[in-house]
């Protein structure tokens, strides 16, 4: 990025909303059912092993803010996005679109990373909100209708147990995801071959690494949050 | 999509499979994913033994760490992500090969000589798929077992009294159910990403589209798949009256 670099609202907006609003449906299914499901496993654990199901809100809320939420929301941002940043920017160095900006003395970093970047930063952020909201739906409708539990007993335990802290580090989890996801798949995007097959072996490509990254990452945040 | 799926159980159960073109596929589709698949489960076994041992210790119920963190990998957390992963690299390479196939009009000259794609070039790669996620599967959550072992030397915990842990939580019926869960992961990603690529149309472009609504169909399929055979089997147990053992 050149010093005088000059802030690009409309793409950043268009991006904002392709990556960010037009994933929120997918998000808010997918995570409901991940809620849904967490307190299920979690009740049959605490049975086994504390004999009753008191905590199963609390343990169930924590594992989704810290853990579950911003990763299984990035990873279905990254196949929902990454695969189509890399084929696009894939097929613009394939049809010679990245050689014409530098013709125009664009900067095709300038133009396409810094806007997807910012709009994928963006989408992250607040899905990863979105989702732990659904989440935590889903699992006060379960805790209700199968443990016997009032919804007003389990967002009392959950907002016990989930401590300000946890929300700022899944937030600083979020916004490390949202920033993997468009520059890896867009420095696939830049490497892609020429012809189209290599388009879609970036675009593969991308998708397979960052989602293996943000696992990695998840585990050294998680590491240096929680351990040290 | 089911209609696919149905011929698609037709034709093999006509004995049509072939099974060295399957043989072909395992080794292109699942031996070239064997790497990712285990630095996967290394580390989805780290991040639940860390996180479930942070947690714990707020309960003051550390004793259990193996057991639970196991378990919780086993049934529910190991089989999603991974098959996540899979979808990615497995699902989206073979989508994007039938795409391709189907685009540059390889599958409709296959037609013209007389013979059935679906049976020629589809079903041997659905079962490669199949079973190679099913494998690929199985050993990812057997690496996320190693993988929590070998962190809990880390974080302080005896290794050992870890594994010992590991029987007392982790059932038969868990192990049956994940499992399960990882042969279903692998029928889903098989029968979405052949259908989208033998759907693709219009060019490269349409390879790149069926490409990526292969990848988000089996990410949503996978995690409604998952929620149901959890249900599932809560309610089996409810109705078995086999209690929690």
């Amino acid at each position: 990025m050149n010093l005088n670099y000059r802030f690009r609202i409309r793409e950043t907006l268009e991006q904002m909303y392709l990556l960010g609003v037009q994933s929120v449906p997918i998000v808010f299914i997918s995570l409901g059912f991940v809620g849904i499901m967490m307190v299920l496993e979690l009740a049959f654990h605490m049975r086994l092993v504390l004999k009753h199901d008191a905590l199963v809100p609390a343990f169930s809320a924590v594992l989704m803010v810290r853990e579950l939420g911003p990763v299984i929301t990035c990873l279905l941002l990254t196949s929902r996005i990454g695969a189509g940043i890399a084929a696009e920017i894939g097929s613009m160095k394939v049809t010679e679109q990245l050689d014409a900006m530098k013709m125009l003395s664009i900067d095709p970093i300038d133009y396409l990373v810094i806007p997807r970047l910012l709009g994928s930063v963006f989408a992250a952020l607040t899905l990863t909100v979105i989702s732990i909201a659904v989440a935590l739906w889903g699992g006060a409708f379960l805790a209700v209708q199968r443990l016997g539990s009032s919804s007003g007993e389990y967002f009392n335990t959950v907002f016990f147990f989930v401590k300000f802290p946890d929300v700022i580090r899944c937030l600083i989890k979020a916004v490390v995801f949202g920033s993997l996801i468009p520059l890896i798949a867009s420095f696939h995007g830049f490497r892609c071959g020429l012809g189209s097959a290599a388009v879609g072996e970036a675009a593969t490509q991308s998708v397979v690494r960052t989602s293996l990254v943000i696992i990695i990452a998840d585990f050294i945040l998680t590491y240096l949050f929680y351990a040290i | 999509m089911i209609l696919f799926a149905c011929r698609c159980l037709k034709l093999s159960c006509q004995g049509k499979t072939n099974w060295h073109a399957v043989l072909e596929q395992i080794f292109q589709v699942g031996v070239k994913s064997l790497g990712m698949t285990v630095t996967a489960g290394l580390f989805v076994g780290a991040i639940m033994a860390l996180q479930i041992d942070v947690q714990l210790k707020d309960f003051g119920a550390e004793a259990f760490l193996g057991g639970l963190s196991t378990s919780t990998t086993l049934r529910n957390v190991g089989p999603v992500l991974i098959a996540f992963l899979l979808s990615g690299k497995v699902g989206a390479y073979t989508s994007a090969e039938l795409g391709t196939m189907e685009v540059t009009e390889q599958l409709n000259a296959i037609r013209l000589l007389g013979a059935d794609p679906v049976e020629y070039i589809i079903l041997p790669r659905a079962w490669a798929v199949v079973i190679s996620s099913f494998l690929l599967l199985i050993v990812g959550l057997m690496v996320t077992i190693l993988g929590g072992v070998v962190f809990s030397q880390f974080i302080g915990v005896n290794p050992l009294s870890y594994i010992q842990n590991i029987p007392r939580i982790v059932t038969g019926w868990s192990l049956g159910l994940s499992i399960i869960k990882s042969f279903i992961f692998g029928l889903l990603i098989a029968i979405v990403s052949c259908y989208k690529g033998y759907k693709a149309h219009g060019g490269a472009v349409g390879v790149g589209v069926a490409v990526q609504s292969c990848a988000v169909t089996n990410l949503i399929l996978i995690i409604f798949v998952d929620f149901f055979l959890s249900m599932l089997s809560s309610l089996l147990q409810d109705v078995l009256q086999v209690g929690y053992f």
